[in-house]
């Protein structure tokens, strides 16, 4: 019953850079997550890691997290997830959200 | 461990059992009398020696109904009942504020009590600030050098607890041979509420202490300072740790009782590990920055 | 505009704990302790399978208004309604031991400091009180918790700020009544037992816990005031809430200790002739309570748009 814990490493196809400032967005709340988002010099790589109760998603999660970071060709990033149950689209407007914030820095 | 008849409902029962014989004299605590046999019937509130020494001592009547606040019964703390219980210790510092440390008297709560009142006028009128009434006076009167034991003899749940029993400088409860209840909600209610299968609770319940129930578990984090586990180990007990409180106050050692000493043994014995780690945590970040926020000079 | 400019004007009713830390101190000046990254997570809450938060689901740090240091506690109803657990309550319980200490230091190095220059305790409630998946750690928190706020008397004042989504209920209630000046907004709502336990208590005819319009008669921050619960009424906003705190910051802590309701034989007194008053009237609503504080128009208090409320509401005096 412990949590699921969901540990990625993701290449972009091309890289942009990390974001600039550490930041941390949102609140666990139930169909929510909240992002913890900091630059890493991780060879060009984003490194996720996603804390869940829900299991058997995790092809899923890799598609969401990897389409995100296509979108904004994010590198050298460290990305961490404390997740309560939250749709795709939930998980993407987040993630951008914190993308936009740790730039806005 | 050999069951044994509950002291259930038998709040006065115990207040025998505990002081010297005969000493009890109920509705007078220092300059106070408490002379209307309808105020806060819930609550036994009086005088009596223990071992020779003037104590207070505050109990909850389980057989009592109060007939102005019908959700006031079987030990049920109402408005009336957590006011007078103020009173009460009130009226014990009152009475010692002149004398020094060793002189004061301790104060023993003979803890037996399922909730806080749960009504409709109770809400109108503010419950929350009965019992935090309370809680702020027996916390005054630890603070200043009272010794306040707490006796858990059955039901100690919950806010009810927190109420009575949780501001005192130690706590000491029957053994769970006498059906001792030390817990925030049964377990099935519990399971109902947090959505996960009784069973499963049930399981982990048997050796996680945060979340299980019964005086053990509350031993193990450090909510209960002491287990008797027997009735006639009751009046020794309380004595005892009546001088060893007093000892600790005399020599300055405060913070080594009440809910702030019980969180050192709650680490000390296991059960409460993450406490200290992010206290610990905090003063070191506020260290850091403590001298942003000094006034400049 | 900064984002502490944004803040202001937003309805601290929907704000999020770090957003309401944040907006109620002055610009710029928070500094979050154990705040997400160094995520202190509930391991109890791991063990059950149940989602975890980087804060445990309380924000706690020091700020500043004008000249005082102003620490702060803020919690988030939107994980798992703000309830309190073994993380979430020591860093509550040591944030206002930080401030008692801080003011010691202070008050030692320098004799001169003015009332404005000594720490407040400011605490944003959003919370049902013990959180269930680590019961016992939370309710030890919450004795530990109200041991700390009789040491902050006469030295530290301790500041209520209740309009969030979830209330200040359960344990929390008592702590919240425990403080010394409570700022409530008319949609905050401050009590011990929440309505759906009333109901399974007295019946739904006698409480309808789906009733909205009674629970807020009962618990909502216009009841509050007129009972003298709440001293203050503010509008549902972020800088409103500030306002009131920004007035009450540099007063000197007698000035506090005459706001408190609970806390000394007198106020004890005082509230046992409302408690006479209640077993005398055996209201059936709080509206019988607010005609018996002389307003006529009891029934319509509730209705009646802000200002009007305030300009024209008779607060129960016994």
């Amino acid at each position: 019953m412990a949590l699921h814990t969901l540990e990625l490493t993701l290449e972009p196809a091309a890289a942009a850079g990390p974001v600039k400032a550490p930041t941390h967005i949102g609140v666990t709340g139930s169909s929510d997550l909240e992002v913890l988002i900091q630059p890493e010099a991780l060879d060009g790589k984003v490194a996720v890691k996603l804390v869940t109760p829900v299991t058997g998603f995790d092809p899923l999660w890799e598609r969401v997290l990897r389409k995100f970071i296509d979108e904004t060709s994010l590198s050298d990033t460290r990305i961490e997830i404390n997740d309560n149950n939250a749709t795709p689209a939930v998980v993407l407007l987040r993630l951008h959200q914190a993308f936009t914030a740790a730039n806005a820095a | 461990m050999e069951m044994q008849e509950s002291m259930m409902g038998r709040g006065r029962e115990a207040i025998d059992m505990i002081v010297d014989p005969e000493s009890f004299q109920e509705n007078t605590v220092g300059a106070q009398s408490f002379d209307d046999p309808e105020f806060g019937p819930g609550a036994v509130v009086g005088t009596a020696t223990l071992d020779g020494k003037t104590t207070t001592i505050i109990a909850s009547d389980g057989n009592a109904f109060n007939e102005k606040f019908p959700v006031v019964y079987a030990g049920i703390i109402g408005m009336e009942e957590g006011y007078k219980m103020a009173q009460a210790v009130y009226a014990s510092i009152a009475a010692d504020a002149e004398k020094p440390l060793e002189e004061k008297r301790a104060l023993v709560l003979i803890v037996d009590t399922p909730g806080n009142g749960p009504g409709k006028v109770e809400e109108i009128f503010g419950m929350n600030k009965a019992t935090a009434a309370y809680q702020l006076a027996l916390a005054e009167a630890r603070l200043k050098g009272h010794a306040i034991i707490a006796m858990v003899i059955g039901r100690a749940i919950s806010g009810a607890f927190l109420c009575h029993g949780l501001q005192a400088d130690s706590i000491v409860s029957l053994d769970a041979n006498y059906g001792t209840m030390i817990h925030v909600m049964p377990l099935t209610s519990v399971s109902r509420i947090i959505k996960k299968p009784l069973e499963v609770l049930e399981e982990i319940s048997k050796d996680n202490a945060v979340f299980a129930a019964g005086p053990r578990f509350f031993y193990s984090l450090g909510g209960v300072g002491l287990i008797v586990d027997h009735v006639d180990g009751m009046r020794p007990a309380i004595i005892d740790r009546v001088a060893e409180v007093q000892k600790a106050k005399a020599e300055g050692k405060q913070d080594t009782l009440g809910p702030w000493g019980r969180g050192a043994l709650g680490a000390e014995r296991g059960g409460r590990v993450e406490r200290p780690k992010v206290m610990a945590l905090m003063n070191e970040e506020f260290a850091a920055v403590a001298g942003q926020y000094a006034p400049a000079r | 505009m900064s984002n502490w400019q944004n803040l202001q004007p937003r309805s601290f009713l929907e704000a999020s704990a770090r957003d309401r830390a944040l907006g109620l101190v002055d610009e710029g000046s928070f500094t979050e302790l154990a705040g997400p990254f160094d995520r202190v997570t509930s391991p109890h809450l791991e063990l059950l399978g149940d989602a975890v938060a980087f804060d445990d689901g309380i924000v706690t740090g020091i700020g500043r208004i004008g000249k005082t240091p102003v620490f702060v506690i803020s919690q988030e109803g939107k994980f798992i309604g703000g309830s309190v657990g073994e993380i979430g309550g020591a860093k509550m319980v040591n944030t206002i031991k930080l401030a008692i200490e801080f003011h010691d230091d202070l008050v030692a190095k320098h004799p001169d400091l003015t009332d404005e220059e000594k720490p407040v305790v400011v605490i944003s409630f959003e919370t049902g009180g013990v959180r269930l998946h680590e019961a016992n750690a939370g309710l030890l928190a919450h004795a530990e918790v109200m041991d700390q706020l009789q040491k902050a008397r006469g030295k530290v004042p301790v500041i209520a700020v209740i309009g969030s989504k979830v209330g200040g209920f359960g344990g929390m209630g008592f702590v919240a009544a425990a403080t010394d000046a409570i700022i409530m907004s008319e949609f905050g709502r401050l009590g011990l037992t929440g309505p759906e336990v009333i109901e399974q208590e007295m019946g739904k005819e006698e409480f309808d816990a789906s009733d909205r319009a009674l629970v807020y008669r009962t618990t909502g921050g216009r009841h509050k005031y007129i009972m003298g619960d709440a001293n203050f009424l503010v509008q549902d906003s972020i800088e409103a809430f500030r306002k009131q705190v920004v007035e009450l910051a540099p007063l000197p802590v007698s000035d506090f200790e005459a706001m408190r309701r609970i806390g000394s034989p007198e106020t004890v007194e005082k509230q046992l002739r409302l408690v006479a008053l209640a077993a005398e009237m055996q209201p059936q609503d709080a509206v019988d309570v607010w005609a018996k504080a002389g307003n006529e128009n009891a029934a319509g208090l509730l209705d009646v748009p802000f200002a009007e409320f305030m300009s024209t509401v008779k607060r129960l005096a016994v």
